[in-house]
């Protein structure tokens, strides 16, 4: 292997299966909860599965970080063949994922993991891996994906709040939509993973024009990426549209996984870019 | 069949069964833990968490013989820290490793060892959080460990003693949480994760109830008053009623007779405190009685009753959800609109609206009306809603009659107003605003359905008096005789292939059977349309349609 260092995330990265190969990167999942059954994002359960069973269940999901000992298995694992590994995480905002990998890797003696909060969610971790799988050195890939954290976004488009709402991460009140009307609220998550109402719309068509207006008004990017749940016309449709504009970009498309599924719900789309 | 604990210390197979017991216990309660979570915390129930963290740490203590505590505990350490779930979880996990580094290469725990276990788990529980936060977990930790450390002090500590002083240390910290965090005031709960903890330690103290029994009794007693029963927030039948809370300052005041006599007004009651000074906590949809009554007690104090279903919301919506709590805006612009309707009013005021003018239609509101809704708005510039096109005129006039800069929306139905407020942005400017709310207000078409007043013709169509009639945007369009008819001939002429979405505002005559009928014929004639219905409770109109 050329590189020394190994690069770890979780499963809300929603990393490209592709890309595990191609860049080299362990997925650590969450986890989750259908009643007392517990299933590895990704591992045990796709995205498909996911919603299919969403679907047909009355009470919804949980979800769960892994455990510090998880962690500390796999930072053993890597240690045997790596100097050193940085490990990115969705944001601590959002989940202990975070703290669980810190607290797993202190346990590991005589192996350096660096772990990353990436005050994100999804895509944008997954070009921060990719970001750093191209780097020579550990504290090279450390600093170059230290940079780009506070750049990094998300603009998320949900068919319902419900799912958000029920998780505990958002009420209707500070996505500005009121409790009555069935509102599209475009939400962003920006620096330290704050989840910012941008805008609100009555119909999906004009929520997703808005979208594309607003990250044209994001430029220049560094990196883009389209996201959605049981999207995928959509969420092509949306990348077409954007990749002549964004020429220079490959405007991969990533497939929202078990765990952040659970909280954005089905239908949801995304953007997420890091800005230059 | 298990030596007694004092004869012995804690060795390992005594620890292992107080592992089981706190198990036990907290699987039996865990859904009260959960109950607690009503306020957003990351990664599920904290209840849930942390039983499936108890239940990692006990898997692999449950096949170990070990004699030495030592080797428990670090059984149990490692296996909470495999299991960790939640922030609740890890800090559990944490609480064990410390506690498994303190009763390192030891066989057995003298009752003063085990506090200064219980002490040490605290410790590093705090040192294991980044930000240590007090009312949590982490302070009925050390209040535990404190109170063991007290009573192992005394001259007749022993092991089950210890133990019963940290279930009670924690209890009483546990009841201390909500004056420690704002959070936990507003919900009017306790600390999840703190009575998680309070529960493993009673389990505990279950488990050393043989030896004994009074002690473990004492963690018992008080369990009538235990949070959960004070902080239920499931939704009881007939609706929420009022949370009702004062004390009562009298002589030689009875608690269990009040109890019992308030007990017949309400549920969720807790009456605790000394015969000079009762604290009464009710749910009841009779708070009037229950302050009668209470006065015949003696003097009551600090009366304080809350609206259950609006504080339910207001939980659920977290703060500055509603009227004066919301954030300030940033462009310093305010909104004010004209709506008659129950249902309108409140969608109205869920989408940010500041001041309400009942009016509409039949009655339109009078410029002072306007004038004064303006003044009352907390900002210095104010966009004004008309929402009917007989009122646009008034609410022109108010421009110019006070020292607020005011601008009018031209808009002429609810559906326009509720487009022009979906618009609205606190982070752009009044002008800025202004611009969007128009065009959006102009994107949207609008249904309105009502009777005929009078015999007449209007733009090509012969109405009798009673019909029914159909305006798309204030033309009389239809005349028919029966409401699902004529939307069906107006959504046919706007052309649905152009639309998305229809809401129906349910207006105060339309029956439950008239709405029915609408929906079904609306979703079969247009399959393709999004239905969505509101209840708008406008008079006049069973029905307006917003299509866009």
């Amino acid at each position: 292997m050329a590189r020394s260092f190994a690069v770890v995330t979780d499963s809300t990265a929603d990393l490209p299966g592709e890309w595990r190969k191609r860049y080299g990167i362990e997925v650590v999942p969450l986890k989750v909860l259908f009643g007392h059954e517990t299933f590895r994002d990704g591992v045990d359960m796709t995205s498909d599965e996911f919603f299919t069973r969403l679907a047909a269940s009355t009470s919804l999901p949980t979800t769960s970080a892994p455990s510090p000992g998880e962690f500390a298995e796999v930072y053993r694992r890597l240690a045997k063949d790596h100097d050193g590994c940085i490990s990115i995480h969705i944001g601590a905002k959002l989940s202990a994922t975070v703290e669980a990998a810190r607290v797993g890797a202190e346990s590991v003696a005589g192996f350096k993991v660096n772990v990353i909060d990436s005050q994100t969610v999804s895509m944008p971790m997954a070009f921060l891996c990719s970001v750093a799988a191209e780097c020579a050195s550990l504290e090279e890939a450390t600093a170059a994906v230290e940079k780009r954290v506070p750049s990094c976004r998300v603009l998320a488009l949900l068919d319902t709040l419900r799912y958000l709402e029920m998780g505990g991460r958002l009420s209707r009140a500070q996505a500005m939509i009121g409790t009555m009307l069935d509102l599209k609220p475009l939400l962003l998550v920006s620096e330290n993973a704050e989840i910012k109402p941008v805008d609100r719309v009555r119909t999906r068509t004009r929520a997703i024009q808005r979208m594309i207006e607003f990250v044209r008004g994001e430029q220049p990017l560094e990196r883009l990426a389209v996201m959605h749940a049981q999207a995928g016309d959509e969420a092509e449709s949306i990348a077409k549209t954007l990749r002549p504009e964004f020429a220079g970009l490959e405007v991969p498309i990533g497939q929202i996984g078990c765990v952040l599924g659970t909280h954005t719900g089905p239908k949801a789309l995304g953007l997420g870019y890091i800005k230059k | 069949m298990v030596a007694p604990a004092k004869a012995t210390g804690v060795d390992g197979q005594i620890f292992k069964r107080a592992l089981l017991g706190s198990l036990s216990w907290l699987a039996a309660n865990h859904e009260e833990v959960n109950r607690l979570n009503v306020f957003p915390v990351p990664d599920g129930d904290t209840g849930t968490n942390m039983l499936l963290t108890l239940q990692s740490a006990v898997e692999d203590v449950k096949e170990s013989n070990a004699a030495e505590v030592s080797k428990i505990a670090k059984l149990a350490s490692h296996g909470s820290l495999m299991g960790a779930r939640g922030n609740s979880g890890v800090i559990l996990s944490q609480i064990f490793r410390g506690f498994a580094r303190a009763v390192e290469g030891k066989s057995a725990l003298t009752p003063a060892e085990l506090a200064a276990a219980f002490e040490e788990a605290a410790n590093a529980a705090y040192r294991a959080v980044n930000k240590p936060t007090e009312g949590t977990i982490l302070t009925v930790a050390r209040e535990a460990g404190r109170a063991a450390a007290t009573a192992a002090s005394t001259p007749d500590a022993n092991v089950p003693r210890v133990i019963a002083a940290a279930a009670a240390g924690a209890r009483s910290a546990v009841l201390k949480t909500p004056s420690q965090l704002q959070i936990l005031r507003d919900a009017g709960v306790v600390d999840a994760g703190g009575f998680g903890l309070q529960l493993i330690l009673e389990g505990m103290l279950k488990s050393v109830e043989e030896s004994e029994p009074a002690l473990a009794a004492m963690a018992e007693t008080k369990r009538p008053v235990s949070p959960a029963s004070q902080v239920s927030l499931d939704l009881p039948e007939g609706g929420w009623g009022y949370c009702t809370e004062f004390l009562i300052e009298g002589n030689g005041l009875d608690t269990d007779l009040i109890r019992g006599q308030i007990e017949s007004l309400g549920n969720s009651v807790l009456v605790v405190g000394e015969p000079e000074l009762v604290k009464v906590h009710v749910h009841t949809d009779d708070p009037t009685g229950v302050i009668n009554l209470a006065g015949g007690y003696g003097k009551i104090l600090k009366l304080n009753v809350g609206d259950m279903s609006t504080q339910h919301r207001r939980i659920l919506e977290s703060e500055g959800a509603a009227g004066k709590s919301r954030p300030p805006r940033p462009n310093g612009a305010g909104l004010a609109a004209v709506v008659a309707g129950r249902g309108l009013v409140e969608i109205f005021r869920g989408l940010g609206v500041d001041a309400i003018i009942e009016g509409g239609q039949t009655m339109n509101p009078s410029t002072q009306d306007m004038l004064t809704a303006i003044e009352s708005v907390p900002y210095d510039e104010v966009i004004l809603l008309p929402n009917n096109g007989n009122v646009i005129p008034a609410a022109k006039q108010v421009v110019g009659l006070t020292k607020k800069k005011v601008h009018v929306v031209d808009t002429h139905s609810v559906p326009q107003g509720v487009s022009a407020v979906v618009a609205f942005r606190p982070e752009r400017s009044g002008l800025e605003n202004l611009k969007a709310m128009k065009a959006e207000a102009e994107r949207v078409q609008t249904i309105e359905v009502t009777h005929a007043v009078r015999d007449t013709r209007s733009n090509g169509v012969k109405v009798k008096k009673g019909d029914v009639i159909g305006l798309i945007n204030d033309r009389l369009e239809f005349a028919g005789d029966d409401y699902p008819d004529v939307v069906k001939r107006a959504l046919g002429r706007l052309g649905p292939d152009s639309y998305e979405l229809v809401t129906v505002y349910r207006g105060e005559q339309a029956s439950d059977d008239e709405l029915a009928r609408l929906e079904s014929e609306i979703r079969s004639n247009y399959p393709r349309l999004e239905v969505e219905v509101q209840q708008g409770g406008q008079q006049h109109y069973p029905f307006i349609l917003s299509v866009e």
